[in-house]
């Protein structure tokens, strides 16, 4: 009863904290799923997200445009990170940790410390002060807002040429680029677009929790691939708007297991073992299964390098 | 029309293995030209294809396709002006999408992707049209993803995906050798008819000296990067399949001699 008690009184902070975080968990999805291009760079993306976000507001930018240049900083660091692969044919992994952990020191100079407070600068979240919606109300209903248009609008996006067309770089980039699509183009742009929406997740934090820090990143990428197991779990992949709604839908349940954990008293730093023995177990899944259906080892998936 | 003027290509330069792949051959097609080509195995047919449609560059000579210069053109540029099918029914296709959107993509080749919807009712009904001619019912499976057809029925499609919008060259390298031979002939009927329907300038490969002598209206056989032998017109009609074997055993008896 206690445990109930405890993760109910959490469920609305949980809320809010899970569809900010839904940004990243498509962030991961984006490349991952749609671009066949495993991709770490949100890790990175995210705190600068959150950096440039602070260092706006502080600097009197008004929130949403706040909002706009973390996803544009996001962008470029997305771009960076497809660049140093297309380009120098290094791993996207790879490509994705260099540019993470140059990351770092850039939110560092970005930040001029390692904490930066914006408790009396204005939020996006204030917008609905007069609706009488205050707290982790508005943030759910905001964010839910914001997540909710970024979802259909992917899903008009991949409907459109344009769309279809990046898909089909992930599906097979050598046949795309035969059918005459820009393979690079697609691919800067699909990652930028990725690295823009973990950094919009940053910036959407920062202005509910009321600072930025260098080390908001940390570990966030695990858990939005955790979420993103779960999401597809639930819905999952068959089609383009399952795969869209994946992230999602993820990020509201995972969150919402965290609570349960901690309600149950789980101390906090144990979290991260449950969550890699969580995703350990997502993954490993599928290869249990065929074997006992005497199927042999599961099919190979393949992904850039 | 195709002209490919002494196209150079080496493998590993400078190494021990360094490997002439194309070495100074040159070649002319005219429009509606289709055009069979032959040649032992490592002649260059593949890396000529490849360079034709602009996968890999060439090291020295020039490629042009009516009248415009492509030899350094990329492969998504040069998609406008080439189509082709593989030997491996899984390179001409994207898995994961369906049977719908990959006839949109191959339509993009033509009309770059834009920021409007894709599959249109329209669009849908004219790829319905273009893929009841294969006759294999693929044309009520618009909605399939391509990873669950067979590979004969994934190389039908990509065959219908290369001849929509009418590409200016047409490349087929060995595209019916992955098939069961029931398969590889519908899959060569199907070439065969949209290739004489369309009027396409085509380059077909193949080690099947039957199909050289039936089909198309030139032969050109490679052997060691160049063109040994072209066939057209009378010539082409009175050759036999023992004359092209001849072709390939004076090289092997050479090989063998050299060796
Ligand atoms: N990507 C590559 N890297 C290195 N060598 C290559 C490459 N592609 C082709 N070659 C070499 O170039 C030569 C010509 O090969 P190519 O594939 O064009 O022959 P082919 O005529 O298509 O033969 P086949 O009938 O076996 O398909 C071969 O010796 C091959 O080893
Ligand atoms: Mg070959």
């Amino acid at each position: 009863m206690d445990i109930l008690s405890a993760w109910i009184a959490l469920i609305p902070v949980t809320l809010a904290q899970s569809l900010i975080l839904s940004f990243v968990v498509l962030a991961v999805m984006l490349p991952f799923r749609i671009l066949a291009f495993p991709d770490l760079t949100s890790e990175g993306a995210y705190p600068l997200g959150g950096c440039v976000c602070a260092v706006a507001l502080v600097a009197g930018v008004p929130p949403l445009p706040a909002l706009l240049l973390a996803a544009a900083a996001g962008f470029l660091a997305g771009c960076a990170t497809a660049f140093i692969h297309l380009r120098f044919r290094i791993h996207t992994l790879l490509a994705g940790i260099l540019i993470t952990t140059m990351l770092y020191s850039i939110n560092l100079r970005i930040l001029g410390k390692a904490n930066l407070p914006v408790f009396n600068e204005p939020k996006i979240y204030d917008w609905l002060a007069g609706l009488s919606l205050t707290g982790s109300w508005a943030k759910i209903l905001l964010a839910g807002g914001l997540a909710l248009i970024t979802c259909l609008a992917l899903n008009l996006w991949f409907a459109t040429e344009r769309g279809t067309a990046m898909r089909a770089v992930g599906a097979n980039s050598d046949m795309a680029e035969a059918q005459g699509i820009n393979v690079w183009r697609a691919t800067i742009g699909g990652i930028g677009l990725a690295g823009a929406a973990a950094a919009l997740g940053g910036g959407l934090m920062v202005q509910s929790q009321g600072f930025a820090d260098v080390n908001m990143g940390l570990g966030v990428l695990i858990n939005a691939l955790a979420a993103l197991m779960i999401g597809e779990a639930i819905v999952g992949r068959r089609t383009v708007m399952r795969q869209v709604a994946a992230p999602f839908v993820g990020a509201l349940v995972y969150y919402q297991l965290i609570s349960i954990c901690l309600a149950a008293g789980l101390p906090p730093g144990d979290l991260k073992i449950a969550t890699g023995v969580f995703v350990l177990a997502m993954l490993a899944a599928p290869t249990l299964g065929l074997r006992r259906k005497g199927g042999g080892t599961p099919a190979k998936e393949s992904f850039r390098e | 029309m195709l002209q490919i003027r002494d196209a150079r290509r080496v493998f590993f330069r400078g190494m021990p293995d360094e490997k002439v792949a194309l070495d100074g051959l040159s070649l002319k097609l005219a429009r509606g030209d289709f055009a069979v080509v032959i040649g032992s195995n490592g002649a260059g047919k593949s890396t000529m294809m490849n360079a034709v449609s602009g996968a890999l560059m060439l090291d020295q000579g020039s490629i042009t396709i009516n009248g415009t210069d492509v030899t350094a053109m990329p492969v998504h540029d040069r998609a406008r002006h080439v189509a082709r099918v593989f030997q491996d029914p899984m390179k001409g296709t994207a898995a994961s999408m369906t049977i719908a959107e990959n006839m949109l993509l191959a339509e993009m080749r033509q009309t770059p992707a834009r920021l409007r919807r894709g599959l249109t009712p329209a669009r849908r009904e004219t790829y319905r049209e273009h893929l009841s001619y294969l006759g294999l019912g693929l044309e009520n499976r618009l909605d399939t993803p391509v990873s669950l057809l067979s590979g004969g029925q994934r190389q039908s499609l990509s065959l219908v995906m290369a001849v929509s919008g009418e590409p200016d060259i047409l490349l087929l390298d060995e595209h019916t050798a992955a098939l069961d031979p029931r398969t590889a002939d519908l899959v060569l009927n199907a070439t065969l008819r949209a290739v004489s329907a369309l009027k396409l300038t085509t380059m077909m490969v193949t080690h099947n000296m039957a199909h050289a002598i039936d089909y198309g209206n030139r032969i050109i056989m490679l052997d060691a990067g160049k063109v040994l032998l072209e066939l057209s017109g009378e010539e082409k009609a009175r050759a036999t399949v023992p004359d092209l074997i001849g072709h390939f055993s004076v090289k092997s008896d050479r090989m063998l001699l050299g060796a």
